[in-house]
């Protein structure tokens, strides 16, 4: 490991351990990491935010691509915001932005995840070919439905919608405790992570020189 | 008042815990363990789509990572290069969050495309780093130069070999999109797959692989979710990664949370049905 590795190494493990030391409570150390960790993430955006603009418009601009002034315009716009006296203007940006943004997303979204998901609840168990798939279909046909019904807000869920909408909800705890389930093991793997940086780069690879 | 037994054990100092939480999580990662790691439904169909690329196919790959997320997705990542190396394929890395091109750096430093024989601009390209949120994707897939004229090292496209016949979604053979905001797979699904029925599969966090589930495998092929998935794509493709070690530090691992879960459990029903006494 030559010396650029090795301290590497070093300011990686002080940084995680002062982050860590907030576990144990606040201190000095941990504010300390946690800035200097924003602020280097902070300068590494800039950084290539700004490589990109040079790349997606001054470049092409410089190129004769004249139309390529017209996003680069509406950008600056958004800056206006910190005038009170022409803070409308950044209205104009945010109004394209939206409008396109709706108009890429709607299609996809009606047919994949409307349309396409609707016809395979409902397809699923006519196709079914194993007790197993049919049995799976039927699960989620009534997960859908139930749980569907217990976002009606517009009549009291009492009688047939009372009973569905308490199944449905049922099938909502199920789905947020399988989230919650991923987010707890996901923690639990980010700082197996940071473990493992420890015992590997700092401990085997500097202080015993496995490396 | 003196406190009962159901009120200390619901009141063990937190510091505890997380010391036994490290102690058990560092169990392996001193001496890895090899638990057995099956491969599931999701990840098989992640390895076979690329598996059974005809030589000379054209893959994407979409990067939506994060240096601070990396531990969770750093077995698929290599994994998925590796296999990818592996083939006779002409691979195009992009990256959309300001994190990637740093991902890429470190992973093209695990994983040498030299090694396996890969010449830049032949075999592989990148393209570097644009904010491409939904609507870039739509961008991209329409016409690539519209949003990256340049390669990661300022070369127009055109002036890369790899590039000459590579324009479009009509010239990509398979999307391989990671991300890590949940709801993120939609719009690979969006405008990749709903309006050119291009192949796609994914790989992200574990607590997104449920909200990508519902579009296995009609509109996506295989999922990776978490780090359990890299471990499972190290094992099906015969690449050994850091997947395995970091598989059985959380298998420990959740074995505390377990504990933490019955002994609050415990604590409660305990104040709740056994009496206030000691």
């Amino acid at each position: 490991m030559n010396f650029w590795d090795a301290l590497g190494a070093f300011v990686g493990s002080f940084f995680i351990i002062s982050v860590l030391s907030m576990l144990w409570k606040d201190n000095p150390v941990f504010k300390f990491g946690q800035q200097a960790i924003i602020g280097a993430t902070i300068a590494q955006y800039v950084l290539f935010n700004m490589k990109n603009l040079l790349n997606m418009a001054i470049i092409p601009i410089s190129q004769g691509k004249w139309t390529y002034i017209i996003p680069v315009f509406l950008g600056l716009l958004m800056y206006t915001r910190l005038s009170p006296s022409y803070s409308w203007l950044s209205r104009y940006p945010v109004s394209v932005l939206v409008g396109v943004g709706v108009g890429v997303m709607v299609p996809g979204l009606l047919r994949g995840q409307v349309i396409g998901q609707v016809q395979k609840t409902i397809v699923d168990i006519t196709s079914a070919t194993t007790t197993y798939d049919l049995i799976n279909a039927i699960i989620i046909l009534i997960g859908v439905v139930t749980a569907i019904t217990f976002f009606l807000f517009t009549k009291e869920h009492t009688g047939v919608l009372g009973v569905s909408a308490r199944i449905g909800r049922i099938f909502l705890m199920f789905s947020l405790g399988a989230n919650w389930a991923g987010e707890e093991v996901w923690y639990l793997t980010q700082m197996i992570g940071r473990l493992r940086f420890i015992v590997e780069k700092l401990i085997k690879g500097v202080i015993l020189g496995a490396a | 008042m003196s406190s009962t037994i159901w009120d200390k054990l619901g009141n063990i100092d937190y510091r505890i815990l997380y010391a036994l939480s490290l102690i058990l999580m560092l169990i392996p990662i001193i001496r890895p363990i090899g638990l057995p790691t099956p491969v599931s439904e999701t990840v098989r169909g992640f390895y076979e789509t690329i598996d059974n690329l005809p030589p000379g196919s054209v893959v994407f790959v979409s990067l939506e990572g994060s240096l601070s997320l990396l531990d969770e997705q750093e077995a698929q990542y290599i994994a998925t290069l590796k296999i990818l190396f592996q083939r006779d394929l002409k691979v195009v890395f992009y990256s959309v969050t300001e994190d990637g091109e740093l991902i890429y750096n470190y992973l093209f430093s695990v994983v040498n495309p030299e090694k396996y024989g890969k010449k830049y601009g032949i075999d592989y390209v990148r393209l570097g780093y644009a904010p491409l949120e939904e609507r870039g994707q739509a961008a991209v897939a329409l016409d690539v130069r519209s949003v990256y004229p340049r390669d990661f090292y300022g070369t127009p496209l055109d002036e890369i070999p790899m590039m000459k016949d590579i324009h479009n979604w009509k010239d990509v053979d398979l999307l391989i999109y990671y991300y890590t905001s949940c709801t993120n797979v939609e719009f690979a699904i969006r405008q990749w797959v709903i309006p050119y029925h291009t192949k796609c599969i994914v790989g992200t966090l574990g607590c997104c692989g449920p909200m990508a589930v519902p579009y296995f495998p009609d509109y996506i092929q295989g999922i990776l979710s978490g780090s359990g998935a890299g471990a499972e794509l190290e094992v099906i493709s015969g690449n050994p990664g850091p997947g395995a070690m970091m598989n059985d530090a959380k298998n420990f691992g959740i074995l505390g949370l377990l504990l933490f879960l019955i002994l609050g459990n415990v604590s409660y029903l305990g104040k709740r049905f056994g009496g206030e006494s000691e």
